[in-house]
């Protein structure tokens, strides 16, 4: 596949990543087990659920970053382990948790380094790299930050950085471990529009997130998570009920529509007695 | 002309490293009881001249010089490599406990315990058997976090006290002849051990360049060195087999020198740009560094001569004690 530089919409094809019989362990606690799961190809999937359900074990592992106890995650119904590492990382982004970075790095700098996977020990830095390049920081909105050391940057800029790194890896795929976790709401809102950018470029993007609110508001596709179960999964409008936050976080609540556009708001949350 | 230099910041790094390279070397040359003036040095470098002269310069200074640059470039290379794969900047061959172990081996073939094996080949034996154990005690973490750090602080320690011990059950000439080991002198390079060490050196450093981009990617944490596409295992054992072999080789060329592989990374790290792990300058600071402390030794208490291990722990232990107190964002985990 030969992505172009200045991509436009629907230029993607993602291949599609499923989980089959999934089992992943930290160390020997079982964290996930047997879970089927298939990314609804060009659509934004938030994975919800309580802290320590799961949800970020699975992102990694569908991410290759840890190898499944048992099962496998299927790349274009190939086993990712066995899938060349560079290859993997031409289709698939991750952005992690843990994005520290080099002290005095640059955004450009740290941009660059998305077209690693796309480069050969003698296949050097090029006008088409230069190009993706730039297009990735005007997608993210970072120009006249582009030669800003990333430490001097806001928590906000700094996620638009990674996020561009990822844009110019220019992977169909795009996996997001709680990519607003620790920025203010305008900030959150930012973030979220920039992925739902890319969703509509035709990218098939999956991001955990901790916000129910914000997760059924710009997720296409939801996937709840209880004890590394998948206990819900499908549009948040029609599975977003009462029963199944109780479910999830033991909390009841009553659930309204927002009148703008019909997003599930949760009101009135107690804890259950 | 300001831009150029800083769009090609880590060449202008490099250049500005080799004449300071060739400076120290110069003066290495020129220096020393006997003085030899730069017209005659030229003259002896060119077999002419002063008979005296060029005694000095061919079988004294030049072969020294010569093994001070690849002695210190090769244990700066294995600091760089090491630093980067421990994501750690004291995960250097001195703080692991490599030189010593290569040390005690060495000293043991050395001092006549039996093993009729050469020195270097001992030496990197040593280096290869402290990485291993090290490796091992940190268990599954291998050279991430504290437990690598700590496990070689240990082996260093002990392999030190083997080494001591064997010094002191043994006779005073062998212990005499095995002293230089111990604390880091290029008055004791064998020509063979210094051949060997020029190959390992263009080995290690061509290695170290050809995983230069994986390299780069360890700056960040691991799932995003994954992401890129490294492949993190492999990427780890081969820096990892290249430091052993650069210590190994270096060690038994001059000794247990540790301090270079410390400081002359962080110099290169300082004169280049971020984002890139500065290894081929990394290795010249490094041979910078050797060749002017040996200089020092050799002239501060002239005519006695100060072994360059104690120069660079004069130097470097001061600097070791400031990364630790300055304040910094790089993280020392």
């Amino acid at each position: 596949m030969n992505h172009s530089a200045n991509t436009a919409e629907n230029l993607f094809t993602p291949p599609p990543l499923a989980a089959r019989d999934l089992s992943m362990t930290h160390g020997r606690r079982p964290v996930i087990s047997a879970l089927n799961l298939e990314l609804p190809p060009g659509k934004v999937t938030a994975i919800v659920g309580p802290n320590g359900c799961g949800k970020s074990t699975l992102l990694n592992g569908l991410a290759r970053v840890h190898a499944p106890a048992s099962g496998a995650v299927l790349l274009d119904g190939k086993n990712i382990h066995s899938l060349p590492s560079r290859e993997v990382a031409r289709q698939l982004a991750l952005l992690p948790q843990d994005n520290s970075a080099p002290e005095g790095l640059t955004v450009a700098d740290l941009i660059r380094f998305g077209r690693q996977p796309h480069q050969g020990f003698l296949r050097r830095w090029t006008e088409q790299d230069q190009a993706i390049l730039e297009q990735a920081i005007l997608s993210a909105d970072l120009a006249g930050l582009a030669d800003r050391p990333l430490d001097t940057l806001s928590g906000g800029q700094r996620q638009r950085a990674w996020i561009a790194m990822s844009i110019a890896q220019q992977t169909p795929l795009l996996l997001l471990d709680e990519p607003t976790s620790a920025l203010d709401l305008g900030h959150q809102i930012e973030v979220f529009e920039l992925i739902r950018d890319l969703a509509r470029q035709g990218k098939t993007v999956a991001m955990v997130v901790h916000d129910l609110v914000s997760a059924s508001r710009y997720a296409d596709h939801l996937i709840a998570m209880v004890d590394g179960q998948i206990i819900a999964q499908g549009a948040p409008s029609e599975i977003l009920e009462p029963a199944l936050i109780h479910q999830l976080y033991g909390v009841h609540c009553e659930i309204y529509r927002d009148p703008a556009d019909g997003t599930p708001v949760l009101v009135n949350l107690r804890k259950c007695l | 002309m300001f831009q150029l230099v800083v769009r090609h910041r880590n060449l202008a790094a490099q250049l500005g490293l080799v004449v300071a390279l060739t400076l120290a070397a110069v003066a290495s040359l020129i220096f020393g009881t006997v003085a030899v003036p730069l017209d005659s040095l030229m003259d002896a470098l060119a077999g002419q001249g002063n008979a005296i002269h060029r005694f000095v310069i061919h079988e004294l200074r030049l072969p020294r010089v010569i093994a001070g640059a690849l002695a210190g470039a090769a244990f700066a290379l294995a600091g760089c490599l090491m630093q980067t794969v421990a994501r750690n900047r004291l995960a250097t061959p001195g703080i692991i406990g490599i030189d010593n172990a290569a040390t005690a081996f060495a000293v043991a073939s050395v001092v006549g315990t039996g093993i009729s094996v050469a020195p270097p080949a001992m030496a990197l034996l040593g280096a290869a058997v402290a990485t291993a154990l090290a490796f091992g005690l940190a268990g599954a973490n291998g050279t991430r976090g504290y437990r690598f750090i700590i496990a070689g602080l240990g082996i260093g320690a002990i392999a030190g006290a083997i080494t001591q011990v064997m010094l002191s059950r043994v006779a005073i000439d062998s212990a005499n002849a095995a002293f230089p080991w111990t604390v880091g002198s290029l008055n004791a390079r064998s020509t063979t051990a210094v051949i060997t060490l020029a190959f390992g050196l263009v080995i290690g450093w061509v290695t170290a360049l050809l995983l230069g981009r994986s390299l780069n990617t360890l700056q960040f944490s691991d799932p995003v060195a994954i992401n890129l596409g490294t492949r993190l295992t492999r990427v780890r054992a081969l820096s990892l087999a290249c430091a052993v072999l650069l210590t190994g080789l270096a060690v038994a060329v001059a000794g247990p020198v540790g301090m270079v592989a410390l400081l002359a990374p962080e110099l290169a790290r300082t004169l280049c740009r971020a984002g890139k792990v500065p290894l081929t300058a990394s290795a010249l600071a490094g041979a910078v560094f050797m060749v002017t402390a040996d200089m020092a030794g050799r002239l501060v208490l002239a005519p006695l001569e100060l072994p360059v291990g104690l120069i660079t722990a004069i130097v470097g232990a001061p600097y070791l004690i400031w990364i630790l107190v300055k304040p910094t964002s790089r993280s020392l985990t």
